[in-house]
């Protein structure tokens, strides 16, 4: 990987961190919210944040493994410098659904899983998948 | 918050009404034998399920301020503690971390007020049933209307995530080393089974996308539960009791495991007071809990 921030990602990056709120250089990659993510996210909530301490937003932007995250807020608990990759890592999925780019698909999903699942699992997943 | 039960504003939400059905009767049918009444809010919408995360979404908030709004309003009418109760763990999370955000942030309050056609003033104070139950009620007196001898069940007291954080926001318990659910089981009289899988995630909605990750998930939690000896396992979670129960239907992953019946904690409290368990749903379960709840308190749904 190439260590050097391109500019339009880093206004991007400037961008995400007013819309999560979080402050993405604080983290000083201790990888404890890796340690205790139970989605085995690959690429993992601290390299992810990795990435974005190097300028690579398109890296983090574009990771499958942001799809993951069921918003546990394990990370979120244990950081020690009070970052959220939670909200981050929303953050991102949020660019992908701000751009119309939903990650379910309701005509594909099975008939029986919607008459069996809790309401409350279809609401959350319209918010994080769609 | 009054010392003594009464009637409180009590705000179900969208799985409560359907597909969590045996866990608000059985919340309310132990409410009556407690003395407080659950008071359903008139006119409510749905929260929104999950909290947004991220700070630029205050649409998000407008949903569960609505519901804030209406127990305001029914408070002062009532003129009773401006307290919501909720059972429903997503709709806890969503409220609670609401009503932190606007009493933190009045920018936040200003901003939804004034896309709202009601007002909020930021009085209501947002409560889970379990937590009604430890501080108003009292887990000891709680102890004293007990009238089955629970010391059969092994039951492990699951957590899950949302009924614990972000601990600064919802302030209930310690988010690693909780002991509400362990205290409220003691208080049954159960033998508590303390397992290391307590606060672990059980995938959430991952269900609607990757459900064998939640099979997974849900089956390392129960495998865990059974390792340390639990029969039955109890959660405040419709999500989560969804999730560990049907995911048992998955042959494969759960090969090795006999079932675990996944029960609501009100559900147990309902045995423990010796009520009729009929309209409690207890059949509707994937894993059948009756077997279980017949051999240890001779309880079943035809009981009384």
């Amino acid at each position: 990987m190439l260590i050097n921030p391109v500019e339009k990602d880093q206004k991007r990056i400037s961008d995400l961190e007013l819309a999560t709120g979080e402050t993405i250089s604080d983290c000083y990659q201790c990888g404890k919210c890796t340690a205790g993510c139970p989605a085995s996210m690959d690429p993992a909530p601290s390299v992810l944040i990795q990435f974005l301490k190097l300028g690579q937003f398109e890296l983090a932007r574009n990771a499958e493994s942001i799809w993951s995250c069921m918003a546990c807020l394990t990370c979120s608990e244990r950081c020690p410098k009070n970052v959220s990759p939670a909200a981050i890592i929303e953050g991102l999925k949020n660019l992908h659904l701000r751009d119309m780019d939903p990650r379910v698909d309701l005509e594909t999903m099975s008939r029986d899983f919607l008459a069996r699942s809790p309401q409350m699992a279809i609401i959350s997943g319209f918010r994080k998948f769609i | 918050m009054s010392d003594k039960p009464a009637r409180i504003p009590y705000y179900p939400g969208c799985t409560m009404k359907t597909k969590a059905l045996g866990f608000e009767r059985s919340a309310m049918d132990c409410a009556e034998v407690i003395g407080f009444e659950m008071d359903e809010l008139k006119d409510w919408n749905c929260c929104g399920a999950s909290y947004p995360l991220t700070k630029d979404n205050l649409m998000g908030l407008t949903a569960p301020t609505n519901i804030l709004i209406e127990a305001e309003r029914r408070c002062q009418k009532e003129e009773v503690d401006p307290n919501l109760l909720t059972l429903c763990v997503f709709c806890y999370n969503t409220l609670k971390r609401t009503e932190f955000a606007l009493g933190q942030d009045k920018k936040k309050l200003e901003t939804i007020n004034a896309f709202l056609d009601r007002k909020y003033e930021g009085s209501v104070r947002v409560v889970h049933y379990l937590e009604y139950l430890r501080d108003v009620i009292g887990f000891d007196n709680l102890a004293k209307m007990v009238k089955t001898d629970m010391s059969k069940f092994k039951v492990a007291p699951y957590y899950g995530c949302l009924l614990l954080k972000p601990q600064k926001e919802i302030g209930l318990d310690d988010p690693e080393d909780p002991v509400i659910l362990h205290n409220f089981l003691d208080a049954l009289g159960c033998k508590v089974i303390d397992f290391p899988a307590q606060v672990d995630c059980c995938g959430s909605y991952l269900v609607m996308r990757e459900p064998e990750k939640v099979s997974k998930l849900s089956y390392d939690i129960l495998a865990d539960a059974n390792e340390y000896g639990a029969e039955t396992l109890v959660t405040a979670c419709p999500l989560c009791q969804s999730n560990l129960d049907q995911s048992q239907g998955d042959k494969v992953q759960f090969a090795d495991l006999d079932g675990m019946p996944i029960l609501y904690f009100t559900q147990l409290l309902a045995i423990a007071f010796g009520l009729d368990t009929k309209t409690h749903k207890l059949e509707e379960h994937h894993i059948d809990p009756l077997p279980l709840l017949k051999a240890h308190s001779g309880a079943d749904s035809e009981s009384k």
